[in-house]
């Protein structure tokens, strides 16, 4: 009767799932190595017609001129403080647009009259080009970094907001069910179960939403700025120097590479969990 | 063994549990009202291991979510002590049917949920869902996701998880019921060795009979929609009861006789 279970004997009746195999020993296999090739594939491509095929600095600039271009800037300090400005203002509306987004997501969810007032609203701008609200946001915070931070907010908070309903709305019931049972309040339901139910979701709006907040940071800066990574680009562009345009364009494709990155493995830490589920 | 046939349910001087007309109806779109439970009356003992059987649909969960407190009977009274049940409690723990862990938690953190809720310290929940873990068998497991258990791991820390808030009746939701019958069985001995360590009034729910006998002091047979308590029957198998009890030729005269009280009911369509 009283008969005890070591752990030793329960492991038995564990389903252990396997771990993934090792990587392959073959060298092309690897998905990093597939990329620098991938990488460097491109780039001669670029080399190539921009060299041999166009010619033409003002068409086209060739990535070894460009690198040139980058180092000058560099040296001269206005790639660092340009794109220090742009990345100010790319972070700060983002931050502000998730925490926004979230927030009001969750309040849709958590209160039927919220999502009764702003379902609509949130459905047709997000369909909306949000884009085309720059120039209208310029006018009405000038030409700062005000404008451009509103801009990245604008551009954020859609995304996230539909995520978070999104992974809010897809909580097991089950696990809500446990939490009242256990007593717990409103809030922490939603701090112990809801909101770890939806952080994938979560995450995954922001690794989308980091995309949108770049593209939100250089057309608030097309149309209007002092200073920032698309003011180098409208300079430039207006005197056909395409190695400049291009060092901002790749210092743009860079961050938003890395902040994606960042992002990605913020998920993986997340729910790390699921890795043996 | 005796049956008896409500409502004059076995006396108890002191009931733990009193249910009085209980009736709950679900109210549909297009005006139709579903007769989950009706005129169910119960009365349960501190300290008894009562097992509720019926055929699917015939309101068990409905019950025992009432039990709990998650639901409200549209009719009757449930008293636990003599006071009204109107929300869950820390005075009642559920185990839940799928084991409904938290998956990004561990082991360990599963357990202290319950405690977390009532607002107890981190660092004393965690010595006492420790001590749970032991008893349950799973002692070396703390740090492990649910992801990496089995079914039947799974089922001890939702019974952990329940017992660690020690509440005074535990509610056991057909937890076995995904279970292969190895380990059900194996599961089914283990329920009573930390049963009769914790003494506990549990009020079990099943649709297998074997398992309701082998278990209760008492199985209550549940007829189907609208759920009626249809016949109380007694199981006087002495405690404790190794695997072995399983065997017991009275063992199988009484779930004979549970088992023909629910024959008919099998074909009545639900």
């Amino acid at each position: 009767m009283t008969q005890l279970i070591t752990p030793a004997a329960i492991v038995d009746d564990a389903a252990f799932v396997e771990r993934p195999a090792e990587p392959s020993v073959n060298l092309f296999a690897s998905k990093t190595v597939r990329s620098i090739l991938s990488l460097i594939g491109g780039l001669a491509i670029w080399e190539f017609v921009a060299r041999v095929v166009v010619h033409n600095n003002a068409f086209l600039a060739a990535p070894s001129t460009v690198a040139v271009r980058a180092w000058e800037m560099l040296l001269d300090g206005s790639l660092l403080y340009n794109g220090w400005v742009s990345l100010q203002e790319l972070l700060i509306g983002y931050v502000l647009g998730v925490v926004v987004g979230v927030a009001l997501g969750a309040a849709m969810v958590q209160w039927r009259g919220v999502n009764d007032a702003l379902e609509l609203w949130i459905a047709a701008l997000y369909a909306a080009p949000m884009v085309a609200l720059a120039p209208l946001l310029i006018i009405w915070f000038g030409i700062g970094e005000a404008s451009k931070i509103a801009v990245v907010f604008i551009m954020v908070i859609f995304p996230i907001v539909i995520n978070t309903q999104a992974g809010l709305e897809s909580v097991d019931r089950r696990l809500l069910l446990v939490a009242r049972s256990f007593c717990s309040g409103r809030w922490k339901t939603f701090t112990t179960v809801s909101l770890p139910s939806a952080a994938p979701f979560i995450v995954a709006g922001m690794r989308q939403a980091v995309g949108k907040g770049l593209i939100g940071v250089v057309v608030g800066e097309l149309f209007g700025a002092k200073a920032g990574l698309g003011n180098i680009i409208t300079t430039a562009s207006s005197v056909f120097d395409m190695p400049t345009l291009f060092v901002a364009v790749v210092t743009l494709a860079v961050t938003g590479v890395a902040l994606t990155a960042l992002l990605r493995a913020f998920e993986v830490r997340l729910s790390a969990w699921r890795d043996v589920a | 063994m005796t049956v008896v046939i409500p409502p004059q349910p076995t006396a108890h001087e002191t009931p733990k549990l009193e249910l009085i007309d209980v009736r709950v109806e679900y109210r549909g779109r297009a005006h139709n009202e579903t007769l989950a439970l009706d005129r169910t009356s119960l009365r349960i003992g501190a300290g008894e291991f009562v097992c509720i059987v019926g055929p699917s649909g015939c309101g068990k969960t409905t019950l025992l979510h009432c039990l709990d407190g998650l639901q409200q009977p549209t009719g009757g009274r449930i008293l636990l002590d003599g006071r009204r049940i109107d929300g869950p409690g820390p005075d009642r723990a559920m185990v839940f049917q799928s084991a409904s862990l938290l998956p990004w938690r561990t082991v360990l953190r599963n357990v202290t949920y319950g405690l977390e809720m009532q607002g107890v310290s981190l660092a004393a929940a965690t010595q006492r869902a420790r001590e749970m873990i032991e008893l349950v068998g799973l002692a070396g497991f703390e740090t492990r996701h649910p992801g990496e258990l089995s079914g039947g791991m799974q089922q001890r820390v939702n019974l952990a998880r329940a017992l660690v808030i020690d509440p005074e009746v535990i509610l056991l939701d057909e937890p076995f019921a995904a279970l292969d019958a190895q380990t059900r069985e194996l599961m089914q001995t283990e329920l009573l060795r930390v049963w009769d360590a914790t003494k506990k009034t549990a009020i079990f729910i099943t649709h297998q009979v074997s398992e309701a006998v082998y278990l209760a002091d008492r199985v209550v047979v549940m007829s189907p929609r609208p759920g009626r308590v249809k016949a109380i029957v007694d199981v006087d198998i002495p405690r404790p009861r190794p695997a072995s009890a399983r065997r017991d030729p009275q063992m199988f005269a009484i779930e004979a006789e549970i088992g023909a009280l629910m024959e008919h009911d099998a074909v009545v369509p639900a």
